[in-house]
């Protein structure tokens, strides 16, 4: 079953949490980023092409345009393949493990795949993030070498940063199929 | 018409007709011959399958010798009347008594549909998409009971006698150290009205004990499978229900086989049987597959005497080139390392060890490419055989390496020598030098004069003007004492690029050394210059304060000087601290020419170590094959309906680019910048000498 | 204070210790509160004439600076010959030398273990180095311009008079820094004079000046007092009197200088004494008094 719902982000931008229920131990969240809004692209553009027509009239060469020109199609396509993220995708299976998907605006996708086996816990965290202190969903990944210990801390939805009322929702449904992963593990 | 099932005094269940289409008499008359030890092939329509039935007895007329697909037999009247006793007395695989089915009745078909309702283990059945398409049979694969998954790694279909199947799996076993089992049984139902297979697919679970034992579904046309899987074992805990949710993940046999997992898991020693069990998850199922490869051996053109289906049952992939590759290219080792053996014994005699010439030699960084270049061919053609991918992979990375670099090598020899550009070059190589000098020149006069409104002491300015002046007079002299050799000289060095790029570019480097050396010169005699003066400077200012260095304890302490102690000492402070800018200003001017022809040679190196050390063949494989390098998987969830098992895609996650470089980069020549900024900035202000690139049997200080 | 008028009733008596349970208060003191003070029981009595006797030793520094300058400054303008001063500076330097040994009748010398041929041979290496260096210190500072070297030579001087050892035990008295910048400053002014035989004479005089006229003056004045006293007087007018011939208001300055620092400043020495209050009592930190060096033998 699917549902969608409307969240926003830590700085007040739209977001969508789209929640697909395969099976009681298979569950996808899929968070929708703002898409690039055409008045930053606009102000970015404007500046370059402003800051390389002010070059050409100091130095009179023509080539100076031709390198703005270049520069800001190549900037956009690398902002559009490496930098723009415009979905992240988090699938919990039980009993095989936790896959995250970065899907970039070029259509790109990176993802992660987290064996069940290795991961400890999900929790919300709380972090510092340059002047504000924000709440993050992470991933508690087992120390092979110490039973109690924790190797490392894998941070999910680290572009779309959603506030506490979504990162709730999903905490909830996760804990649900971790909890039946530990129940059923534990019994012989 | 219906096989009529072994031993017709088996219960209902068992003994149901087995439905199939097309020539249900073949199979028949195939079970009245006395052979047992073949399987009896039932005729079935062209290109459909449908369920055989586990009979003894000869040889099928319609499979005999035939090259065509299974279940293409033409319509071969199976022979009569088996009795049930013969029947029996084949079938049986060492249970006399096992005719009436000791199992219980698994629970009807409704419950298969679907998961349980009670929440109980989840059971992961990694099935090869190859597979999806075959015929009804039972399933052969491994059991890991630790991450309660089983990896399905072929069906074998109908006809086949279950000793044979036994002994298969054991030999298997023997030679992979896999724990092959029999699984379950797969069903892939054609049409509708056969429902009595099911029955008999079940009554397999007697002979083939397995715990739990899959039952793997699937309707024609229909894109969703039912799955169920069963314990025959009382439950050990009240409440767990006899019977497990299946989750069905579909993977690509032929990636999962050649692909490799970076990190690479350590896995323990093999022992017989299930050892292997220890290793993590997912690498567990890659290792089965990849250790399988004595299941995949047989393709559907063999004649054996049981048929499976698995990624090359269309036929064993094989190339004649790699063939012919692998034959050859033990000659040619050995031949290769002969050679190779006997340069490096060449070059290791004693003549070329005595001190002036192993001084050279060290410094040059043309020897130093070539030493490194034929340690690289001596390991790619050594007659040992790679012990693990990691060394393969490296092998072929110098490999292509090398090749890359005599191609580049021969590209700019044929351009140097084409045109008579070696002419061109050499004539212009002498003015250049030449220009250099009297730029040089200029600038002594200028730094003689009042440089950039600097006051110098006109005396030493004039003292050390005139040194350097002389000595820059000296080398034109020299340059033009060589400038008839130059042509010959640069032809014979033109050539030695068919050796590789990075030769050519490691002798482009020293030539630049060798043109640039009077800028060393300079530049050692202002370093040193500087640094006595700056010696003498702390230690007298010490002085001047009334302190001294006490060198045991390694610090400041307060001195008694006599009064001709101090007069001198103030005397000689006073003349070097006033003297200290016209010195300081020749140390700059030199040092400042010195980095920039080191800055040249840094970047010439730079390009060197990249082409030494890029892995091109992990990168092409990356590109054209990214399955074989593997960071981890990726499932994606397929069409799901509800209360039907979960049916899950995995795929390969390619390794990224860099971790690529990474992971498999190779070893460069060793010559990297030593210092850190901080410390060169420091050994630039005291005045000592600097030797940024550090070949790698210097001593380090 | 606590106020508690109850305490001399009580029949346990007040005790100064903090671990004993008592019925007063923690901050409760008795009627012997502060007894143990004691005021400016270091303090010294200072005499004027004695105090004015002791500045005579800043004042024969001043002089000297003054009498080097003024020299140097009849040098640089052509109206002093250098052998002149040559001839009166070794003349000079060997009465002294004479002198230093008959004023305590060779004592010093026996004690220190100095022999004369030690000090002749100081003094030839002083002389050849100097006339050795003289041409590289001719042209040292030829390129800086003379503003700089003027202002480098009078933070030497003042350098020079700071950090001199006047005879009191401070921590910043240094008499190697004070030398060397003396010799400095010298160096730094030899080098604008026009020849090289200039530049040798300025310093030697130098030499002669701040380093060995002070170690004649402390002897004549642990030794013979009154003949200090002129000495130092008749130093004082000559240096007024070379100064004056250069300017009238430089003379009168050094002269209020010279004055305040002799008679001023012990008057208020002597009078500031009055106000002193030094409080000390138990409180005070542990001094070492006795002398712990024959532990160290």
């Amino acid at each position: 079953m699917e549902d969608e719902q409307s969240f926003s982000d830590i700085c007040g931008g739209r977001l969508a949490l789209q929640r697909r229920y395969y099976s009681p131990s298979c569950r996808e969240f899929c968070i929708s980023c703002p898409r690039l809004s055409l008045r930053s692209l606009t102000a970015v553009t404007c500046t370059v092409w402003l800051a390389a027509y002010g070059l050409f009239t100091l130095c009179e060469n023509s080539i100076i345009l031709s390198a703005a020109i270049f520069i800001t199609l190549l900037g956009l396509l690398g902002y559009l393949h490496f930098v723009k993220i415009d979905q992240e995708t988090l699938l919990i299976i039980d009993s095989l493990g936790i896959q995250m998907t970065s899907s970039y605006a070029s259509g790109k996708e990176s993802t992660t795949f987290i064996e069940m086996g290795k991961v400890k816990d999900v929790i919300i965290n709380e972090g510092i993030y340059m002047q504000k202190v924000i709440y993050y969903l992470c991933i508690l990944l087992k120390d092979p070498v110490e039973p109690h210990g924790i190797s490392q801390v894998v941070p999910v939805f680290q572009s779309a940063k959603p506030r506490l009322d979504c990162l709730i929702e999903v905490y909830r449904s996760c804990q649900e199929v971790l909890a039946h992963q530990k129940a059923t593990s534990a019994s012989p | 018409m219906g096989y009529k099932s072994w031993g017709g005094d088996m219960n209902a269940s068992a003994g149901a007709r087995m439905p199939h289409e097309g020539d249900k008499d073949a199979a028949r008359a195939c079970l009245r011959l006395p052979g047992l030890e073949r399987c009896v092939r039932g005729t079935l329509g062209r290109g459909r399958r449908a369920a055989r039935a586990p009979l003894g007895a000869g040889p099928s007329r319609g499979n005999a010798g035939s090259r065509r697909k299974w279940g293409s037999c033409p319509a071969a009247r199976p022979r009569q009347g088996w009795g049930p006793g013969a029947a029996s007395a084949v079938v049986r695989s060492g249970r006399p008594d096992a005719v009436p089915d000791p199992m219980p009745t698994p629970p009807p078909e409704s419950a298969a549909r679907g998961n349980s309702r009670v929440p109980g283990m989840v059971l992961k059945a990694f099935f090869p998409t190859c597979c999806a398409s075959a015929d009804s049979g039972l399933l052969v694969g491994r059991w890991v009971p630790e991450q309660t998954s089983a990896v399905v790694l072929a069906v074998v279909h109908f006809p086949f006698i279950p000793i044979q199947v036994k002994e298969l799996l054991a030999r298997v076993q023997q030679a992979s150290q896999v724990g092959v089992a029999v699984l379950g049984t797969w069903c892939h139902r054609r049409q509708d009205a056969e429902e009595s297979l099911g029955h008999f697919l079940e009554g397999l679970g007697a002979i083939f004990s397995h715990e739990p034992w899959l039952q793997l579904c699937r309707e024609r046309g229909s894109k969703f499978w039912s799955c169920k899987a069963t314990r025959r074992q009382a439950p050990t805990c009240p409440g767990a229900p006899g019977e497990d949710q299946v989750m069905l993940v579909f993977y690509d046999q032929r990636k999962v086989l050649l692909s490799q997992l970076h990190p690479p898991v350590a896995l323990p020693d093999h022992q017989a049987g299930d050892a292997v069990a220890g290793a993590g998850g997912l690498a567990a199922v890659f290792d089965t597959v990849a250790r399988s490869e004595e299941l995949f051996r047989s393709d559907r053109f063999d004649e054996g005497p049981v048929r499976l289906s698995h990624w090359q049952s269309e036929g064993v992939e094989a190339s004649i080139l790699a063939e012919l590759a692998k034959r050859a290219s033990g000659p040619i080792c050995l031949l290769l390392g002969g050679l190779l053996s006997l340069v490096s014994a060449a070059s290791a005699c004693r003549v070329l060890q005595l001190w002036p010439l192993s001084f050279i030699w060290s410094k040059l960084s043309t020897c130093e490419q070539l030493r490194h270049r034929l340690e690289q061919l001596t390991f790619v053609f050594s007659t040992q055989k790679a012990e693990n991918p990691t060394q393969l992979m490296r092998k072929a990375n110098v490999l292509v390496s090398v090749l890359l670099d005599v191609a580049l090598g021969l590209a700019l020899l044929s351009w140097l020598h084409g045109k008579d550009r070696i002419g061109h070059l050499a004539e212009a190589l002498v003015p250049v030098a030449d220009h250099v000098a009297e730029e040089l020149q200029h600038l002594l006069q200028w730094l003689m004069g009042a440089p950039a409104g600097l006051k110098m002491n006109r005396a030493l300015d004039q003292v050390l003007g005139r040194f350097f002046l002389y000595h820059l007079h000296l080398w034109i002299s020299y340059i033009h004492l060589m400038s008839p050799f130059i042509e010959r000289i640069l032809w014979h060095v033109g050539l030695s690029a068919c050796l590789g790029l990075t030769v050519a570019l490691s002798i482009l480097s020293d030539i630049i050394a060798l043109l640039t050396f009077h800028i060393y010169c300079f530049y050692v005699y202002g370093a040193r210059l500087y640094c006595l003066k700056i010696c003498g400077l702390s230690s007298l200012w010490r002085l001047f304060r009334g302190k001294k260095w006490n060198v045991l304890r390694q610090r400041v302490d307060s001195c008694s000087y006599d009064l001709d102690q101090l007069f001198i000492g103030t005397l000689l402070f006073t003349i070097l601290l006033f003297l200290l800018p016209t010195t300081a200003l020749y140390y700059l001017v030199f040092t400042l020419l010195r980095l920039l022809v080191v800055a040249v040679q840094g970047l010439i190196h730079v390009l060197v170590d990249l082409i030494n050390s890029l892995p091109l063949y992990s990168l092409g494989l990356r590109l054209c094959r990214p399955y074989r390098l593997a960071a981890g998987v990726k499932f994606r969830v397929l069409e799901h309906e509800a209360d039907r098992p979960l049916r899950l895609l995995m795929q390969i996650n390619p390794l990224p680019f860099s971790h690529v470089i990474r992971t498999y980069r190779l070893p460069s020549c060793g010559c990297h910048p030593t210092h850190s900024w901080g410390s060169l900035c420091r050994k630039l202000f005291f005045g000592e000498l600097i030797y940024p690139w550090r070949q790698k049997g210097d001593k380090r200080d | 204070m606590g106020t508690q008028p109850v305490a001399d009733t009580e029949e346990a008596k007040w005790q100064k210790v903090l671990y004993e349970r008592q019925p007063f208060p923690d901050n409760y003191v008795d009627r012997r509160f502060l007894e143990e003070l004691r005021k400016n029981i270091h303090a010294r009595k200072y005499q004027y004439w004695a105090v004015v006797f002791e500045s005579s030793v800043v004042i024969q520094q001043l002089c000297s600076v003054c009498v080097f300058v003024v020299i140097w400054w009849y040098m640089d303008e052509g109206l002093l010959a250098p052998q002149w001063l040559f001839g009166t500076g070794l003349a000079s330097s060997l009465i002294g030398y004479v002198l230093f040994d008959l004023i305590d009748g060779g004592e010093g010398r026996k004690k220190s273990g100095r022999t004369r041929w030690a000090d002749l041979k100081s003094a030839l290496v002083f002389i050849t180095f100097t006339y050795g260096f003289s041409p590289v210190l001719k042209t040292l500072t030829e390129s800086v311009s003379t503003d700089t070297i003027y202002a480098m030579s009078v933070f030497m001087l003042l350098g020079h008079l700071i950090f001199f050892d006047y005879g009191a035990n401070a921590a910043i008295v240094s008499s190697t820094l004070s030398l060397n910048m003396a010799i400095f400053a010298s160096v730094c002014l030899a080098s604008r004079l026009p020849r090289s035989l200039h530049a040798f004479i300025m310093v030697t005089f130098a030499i002669q000046i701040f380093a060995l006229w002070p170690m004649l003056q402390k002897k004549l004045k642990a030794c013979t007092p009154r003949s200090y006293v002129g000495v130092t007087l008749l130093f004082a007018f000559s240096a007024l009197g070379g100064l004056l011939s250069i300017s009238a208001v430089g003379a009168v300055l050094f002269a209020l200088l010279l004055v305040s620092i002799s008679c001023l400043c012990p008057f208020y020495l002597t009078r500031l004494q009055l106000f002193k209050e030094n409080i000390h009592g138990p409180w005070d930190e542990a001094e070492i008094k006795e002398d712990l060096s024959r532990f160290l033998s």
